[in-house]
């Protein structure tokens, strides 16, 4: 077996940044990229058979980090949590998985931004502020002449409303 | 426009605010529906356009490396079948807790260590109100083979005061809490950081994600005893329980503080 000592550590190098990015990129913050990051990785070193082939090795690997992401997110939702390890995630490339891994800064991002930019302007602007900028809630309102109960409740109705618009544009 | 208030946009304020600092946001500050649609949006958007780089911290991909390192290289150690806590002596409605391999391996580093090392038989211990056996008691620590280990003088650990301690198989603390000495590895039960002690709060801390553990090994601050008695130390709950840290026996003899060891 090439399963000895090194092997898995190659594997790690090679998709470790990936993967984070491809976290990072749906949760938004550092602390939980890292954690879920590091949950694939303890199921891949218990379970990913490294013999594979290397598209069969990213497309493990990226499926593990999707089903991470969606459980983390049904907290959010109130789902009961599966549990990254009772899905199995499959080898096959055949899904877009495959493509990920090789472009992992994908269309997310380019998604948001297209979203922004159909927002109203009042709402685009709030989140510009706080996002683009990282300004503070009492920065924002000071920045749009509004007080800070107002900002509030205007980012909470942007966000609203580009919620809304998401769900029907991604179908 | 007038000053308005609204219950939601405040609430959701408090998850943007943990989210857009770069912290770890909560789903307590998000109802299920329409928000939690929102907070995933808001979590894309902070990945994409924020001034955080959506790269790791080259001190993660290090330290996990090294993780991941250990756990291959002790899988073999790991795979002998941990023994069970005896079911019929749990405290009835407590939760028997399995040692898995999975639990093991997210002990982290000091644990696989400490398995290679022959430490087998950590009882981690049921998540329940007890009161901690003095000195560390039998039940936290079913060792094998090994040998008390001297590790410091009762009189250089005064009551509310902690020492660190490293033995051939372990890294840990001696506490001494309220004129109880314990002993307690420095492994943080989450990612297998490790721990400091904190005088201030009495706590062992973790720098890498904020758990904190009291000064019997448990969590000190998570949600569920966030909602009975506010942590001091921090804003928020920590938001996920971990296993209790792992506790070799101590004992004082003659003034002076001994931990058994497994035999390396």
């Amino acid at each position: 077996m090439s399963t000895g000592p090194g092997r898995f550590e190659q594997v790690y190098a090679a998709h470790v940044v990936g993967i984070y990015r491809f976290v990072y990129a749906r949760v938004g913050n550092r602390p939980d990229a890292e954690d879920l990051t590091a949950q694939v990785f303890v199921r891949a070193v218990e379970q990913l058979d490294t013999d594979r082939a290397p598209g069969q090795i990213a497309a493990w690997l990226y499926r593990v980090a999707q089903n991470a992401i969606a459980d983390y997110w049904r907290a959010f939702y109130r789902l009961p949590v599966v549990g990254v390890d009772h899905v199995a995630p499959g080898w096959e490339p055949a899904d877009d998985a495959a493509q990920r891994a090789s472009v992992p800064d994908d269309g997310a991002t380019i998604r948001v931004q297209a979203l922004l930019r159909t927002l109203p302007d009042r709402y685009r602007r709030v989140l510009e502020l706080r996002f683009l900028q990282r300004m503070s809630v009492a920065e924002t309102a000071q920045a749009m002449g509004i007080t800070s109960g107002n900002a509030k409740v205007l980012q909470y109705r942007a966000l609203r409303k580009a919620a809304l618009m998401s769900e029907t544009t991604d179908g | 426009m007038a000053d308005e208030r609204d219950p939601s946009a405040e609430r959701f304020e408090r998850y943007l605010d943990a989210l857009l600092a770069g912290g770890r946001p909560s789903p307590d500050d998000v109802e299920s529906g329409d928000e939690a649609e929102m907070a995933r949006l808001a979590a894309e958007l902070a990945g994409a356009v924020g001034p955080e780089s959506a790269d790791p911290d080259p001190a993660f991909i290090e330290q996990l490396r090294l993780r991941m390192r250990a756990a291959d290289a002790g899988m073999a150690a790991v795979r002998v079948p941990p023994p069970v806590r005896d079911r019929s002596a749990e405290p009835a409605g407590s939760r028997p807790w399995r040692l898995s391999r999975r639990q093991l391996l997210q002990g982290g580093i000091g644990a696989a260590a400490g398995l290679a090392a022959g430490l087998v038989g950590v009882a981690i211990t049921p998540r329940t109100p007890r009161e901690a056996p003095t000195l560390g008691g039998p039940d936290d620590l079913v060792a094998g083979d090994g040998y008390w280990v001297e590790v410091g003088r009762l009189d250089d650990l005064p009551p509310g005061t902690a020492t660190r301690f490293s033995t051939a198989a372990f890294d840990g603390f001696v506490v001494n809490d309220a004129g109880e000495v314990r002993a307690l590895s420095s492994v943080c039960t989450h990612m297998g950081c490790t721990l400091h002690y904190r005088p201030e709060w009495q706590d062992l801390r973790c720098p890498c994600h904020g758990a904190s553990f009291d000064l019997a090994g448990r969590l000190a601050n998570g949600r569920r005893t966030w909602r009975e008695n506010p942590y001091r130390g921090d804003a928020r709950a920590y938001p996920i329980e971990l296993p209790d840290l792992v506790r070799p026996r101590v004992k004082v003899e003659d003034g002076v503080i001994l931990v058994w060891t497994a035999q390396a």
